[in-house]
């Protein structure tokens, strides 16, 4: 008989909010969110295992034992001069372990996102800048710009949690003013205007630089040229009487356009510019495959937050030389050990690369990897530590069924 | 297993034992009594020409946390440190390896982290766990958050305000408090950009007196043994000494202990407007039994601050070298600001500070009240305190740097009249004995049997006092032989300090519910267990005594 029961606060491991008051029931080893409407059900329950042979290792194709592809993996690694270490999203301890592992056989180590954390790492590493976190804006934010299309799909519980929470210490939350600022859909600005005050600037992203400097200079134009003048005039009456401005996005908004970098500092100056007289801060949403969990970790263990080599005893950190898509598109790595515990989407794989991947049991992949090993899901089958967005606040991950799948941290230890 | 440390020249200040030829015993990572040996001796070490101290502690050091790494993520470019044995990371912001391996290098085997944000706990101890060698803990940071500063402003009962500082300290598995910049970090959210000692918040309507007078008053009534680790208001202004003298009185007389104490001391006279104010706080210090402090000594060179004082950094940030910085609001509890900084020997104002931390330390007449530390990495890296400790035992080492400063330097300090050279005996209080006494540490810091085996066996052959502070011969860290001659011998993982005073259980249901309603996480995603810290932090903690049951 299945052994059912309730589980009140499950911390959620797949995006960045980590939010931890997830209500599960368990029926043996499935579950089902209680969450009424939750937005982000679907995404928790695609844990679910499909079948029990997913819990097994797959050598070229065939179904293997634990051990024999642990075999096959040593061996292949004692014959490649040039290991890639790829992380698709891991906890700490799978990062820890990749740590030890990269210093064994002197491997590359590269974050999928790695492209977008460190756009946000120029931010202070080129210029001043000036941050909050998650439970500051929910209890001093007043106006919250919100910049980009698809932010709340990508961290879909940003809106009630934070930006529209019912509760807040400072702010009165009825006359919370939210100012979206690009191309968000119809119905994704109907549903915050139910419980916001809501200005939509339908604007050409890149035009975002230009709008940060007409709001820099304050200044009245009859022709503002990316915005029609009320708009303007309606941002900067707003803004003027905030207490505690936010400005908000994802990086992956402006992927496409022409350059992300130049929107990202036009508005962190903006709001460095902002707090010589008032107070504000920046609160970039990053970090929905352990993107933070990486580059925390990494960084004080390394000084680096990615894209490192590790040579005996130290390492080398280059963001040009050691790019996975640039290692993987010039063919200069081996073998590329793939961690992915977070998401079982199709990962992209090589196939001209030999592909080992410690991955999701649920895991999909455009074509074969050579070896797959499905691991635990932090959070799920096993405890584990995330780092938050805000780079502030970490979660400790507690197991909610037993499977008997490995964690990372078991695979990798015994590799090293 | 017993090791003999044989015939060393013991400096044992708890015990009262200075420059005195003895052997000392260990078994199991302890030291023993020779009485209660009843085994062969299986190692003997000749400590003969040998200096034997306890391990040295540092108890202001900023090792871990969300503000340290900002701080190597922002100064990637000054990783360009090349030594095989390390990493590439620069001493200003080193990696954790880093970290360990310069401390034992150094004969250091505890260190303290004072600047510990509850809400970033976890990962704190997660990054000083990786720290290899030393043990380590954390002031947590109270003062400033919004929940404390609502029970100040609605005049809660000290018995609650009690409950909420004992809960803090244990959900966060710290071993102090720490308050900074009282009140003054949550004004800044409210766009405030200073607050005085007797200046109200506007939306909390206290003061940093109210709040520095609770704290210290919970932390007495609670038995912790470190006082109130204060970073007073106004850091850094010149005329500061002024607050720091009303900050001392609005302890009430109990236990305070007062950080940096060298960015606190400054006068506004001269042409210049900025003086050294060393000697009033100089006597206050020497007057007031419950005082203590560490000075925060400033080091000519490149470094980077990282404080919890986003008030004072973001005022700052316009001296940023080289021109980055970074400044943050922090969940409702405090914020942080890092700013790369270069103190310059051609600058009157840093040539000032340097003399400013010397003349505190060469006027106080107790080394048991006065720490040395440099408020790593903000005077500068703790790897500076050989040239620290020489530049206060050598007073001709000290003027001629003194004198090479810019002219008009000796027109405002005391220093050249200062011909005091610290002995030996007070360098060991200082490092060791000093600091686990404030910290109630009662195995550390000395040699009585029971105590943890962590032993720093310096050269007393090696004439240059730096040299020999900078690298012992031998480093011996839970009874293990961790460092020989400069190197390493063996890889070991500390354990992490903490108290857990009494607390009344039924706050973390009010908790819950404001962590509910106010909160991003819940108050059981807050609270790390002393399983979590083992299992998952990766350091095992160890529980100290307080200094009494909890009283009110």
């Amino acid at each position: 008989m299945r052994t059912q029961k309730k589980i009140k606060d499950l911390v959620c491991p797949f995006c960045s909010l980590h939010c931890d008051d997830i209500k599960v029931s368990m029926n043996g080893n499935r579950f089902k969110v209680d969450n009424k409407n939750l937005i982000c059900a679907k995404k928790i329950e695609k844990s679910n295992i499909k079948n029990s042979s997913q819990i097994l290792p797959i050598i070229n194709n065939k179904t293997s034992t634990l051990s024999e592809a642990l075999k096959a993996i040593k061996k292949n690694l004692l014959d490649h001069r040039e290991i890639l270490l790829l992380n698709h999203g891991v906890d700490l301890s799978g990062l820890r372990s990749m740590l030890s592992f990269a210093t064994r056989y002197n491997c590359i180590i590269d974050h999928i996102n790695s492209k977008s954390l460190f756009q946000n790492l120029n931010l202070m590493q080129r210029s001043g800048y000036m941050a909050t976190s998650l439970t500051e804006i929910k209890n001093r934010a007043d106006v919250i710009i919100v910049f980009g299309n698809k932010i709340f799909e990508k961290s879909p519980r940003l809106l009630d949690k934070v930006l529209q929470s019912k509760n807040s210490l400072c702010t009165d939350v009825r006359k919370k003013e939210i100012i979206l600022v690009g191309n968000f859909n119809t119905s994704a600005v109907q549903h915050i205007k139910k419980n916001s005050k809501v200005t939509n600037i339908k604007l050409d992203l890149d035009k975002i630089p230009r709008l940060m400097r007409l709001l820099s200079s304050n200044e009245t134009l009859e022709n503002p040229e990316v915005l029609s003048k009320a708009d303007l005039n309606k941002i900067q009456k707003i803004i003027s009487k905030s207490k505690y401005l936010v400005a908000t996005w994802t990086n992956s908004d402006f992927s496409t356009a022409k350059n992300p970098e130049i929107i990202i500092n036009s508005i962190s100056k903006y709001i460095v510019s902002y707090n010589a007289t008032k107070r504000g801060a920046c609160a970039p949403v990053a970090g929905s495959l352990g993107d933070i969990t990486s580059s925390q970790a990494l960084a004080w263990m390394t000084g680096f937050a990615s894209r490192i080599k590790f040579i005996g005893t130290t390492f080398q950190h280059d963001r040009i030389s050691y790019d996975s898509n640039i290692l993987i598109e010039n063919n200069n790595v081996d073998v590329i050990l793939h961690i992915s515990t977070l998401n079982p989407n199709k990962i992209k794989l090589n196939k001209n690369i030999y592909n080992i991947v410690i991955g999701h049991p649920n895991s999909v992949f455009d074509h074969k990897p050579d070896i797959f090993i499905p691991v635990g899901i932090p959070g799920i089958d096993y405890d584990g530590i995330m780092f938050r967005t805000d780079n502030v606040v970490s979660v400790a991950l507690k197991n909610i069924r037993d499977i008997k799948l490995p964690t990372t941290e078991n695979i990798i230890n015994q590799l090293s | 297993m017993i090791t003999l440390l044989k015939s060393g020249n013991v400096y044992d200040p708890q015990n009262k034992i200075f420059n005195v030829k003895k052997d000392i015993y260990i078994e199991d990572g302890q030291i023993i009594d020779k009485k209660s040996i009843t085994s062969k001796i299986d190692k003997v070490i000749d400590c003969n020409n040998k200096i034997v101290m306890p391990g040295a502690i540092d108890m202001h050091t900023h090792i871990g946390g969300g503000k340290v790494n900002i701080a190597r993520l922002m100064l990637e470019e000054f990783h360009t440190e090349q030594n095989p044995n390390f990493d590439s990371t620069a001493i200003i912001a080193p990696s954790t390896i880093k970290t360990g391996l310069k401390y034992i290098e150094m004969g250091y085997t505890s260190c303290f982290e004072p600047a510990l944000l509850p809400a970033n706990a976890r990962q704190a101890h997660a990054e000083m766990s990786d720290i290899p060698f030393i043990d380590k803990g954390g002031y947590v940071l109270l003062g400033n958050d919004d929940y404390f500063l609502d029970l100040v402003r609605k005049k809660a009962s000290q018995s609650s305000i009690n409950d909420y500082i004992a809960f803090v300290l244990k959900a966060t598995q710290c071993i102090g408090v720490k308050v900074v910049n009282p009140g003054g970090i949550n004004a800044f959210k409210f766009n405030q950009r200073a607050l005085d000692v007797d200046e109200k918040s506007k939306y909390y309507d206290t003061t940093p007196r109210d709040i520095v007078s609770v704290l210290t008053r919970g932390i007495q009534d609670l038995g912790i043994p470190h006082p109130l680790h204060v970073h007073c208001s106004n850091l850094g202004v010149p005329g500061n000494f002024l607050s720091t003298i009303e900050t001392i009185k609005a302890a009430n007389g109990l236990p305070i202990h007062l950080t940096h104490i060298q960015f606190q001391s400054y006068g506004n006279n001269g042409d210049r407007g900025f003086s050294s104010a060393a000697v009033e706080i100089s006597n206050y210090l020497n007057k007031i039994p419950n005082l203590t402090c560490d000075v925060g000594q400033i080091m000519f060179g490149q470094t980077v601050t990282m404080s919890g004082d986003s008030m004072t950094q973001h005022k700052n940030h316009k001296h940023a070298h080289p021109h980055k910085w970074m400044c943050m609001d922090i969940e409702c509890e405090a914020g942080c600001g890092v700013v790369p900084f270069k103190y310059k020997d051609k600058s009157f104002v840093n040539a000032l500070q340097w003399a400013i931390g010397l003349e505190i330390f060469l006027l106080a007449e107790d080394p048991w009240k006065v720490f040395l530390t440099t408020d790593h990495p903000n005077g500068g890296p703790f790897t500076s305190y050989p040239h620290l400790i020489k530049l206060l035992m050598d007073k001709t080492f000290r003027n001629d740097i003194l004198h090479q400063l810019p002219e008009g330097i000796l027109d405002h300090t005391i220093l050249h009249t200062l011909s005091r050279e610290y002995t030996l005996n007070e360098i060991a209080i200082m490092t060791r004995s000093a600091p686990a006494k404030i910290l109630g540490l009662s195995k550390k810091g000395n040699f009585s049997h029971g105590s943890d085996a962590d032993i720093t066996i310096y050269d007393k052959n090696i004439k240059d006092i730096e040299e020999m502070f900078a690298h012992p011969s031998i480093v011996i860290k839970d009874g293990m032989v961790v460092v020989e001659k400069g190197k390493i011998k063996k890889y070991i993982w500390g354990k992490t300090q903490t108290v857990a005073p009494e607390y009344d259980k039924s706050i973390e249901k009010s908790l819950g519910k404001f962590f509910e309603k106010y909160h991003t996480m819940k108050l059981d995603n807050y609270i790390i267990s002393d399983d979590e810290m083992e299992r998952l932090v990766g350091s095992p903690v160890n529980i100290n005594a307080c200094k009494h049951k909890r009283q009110e």
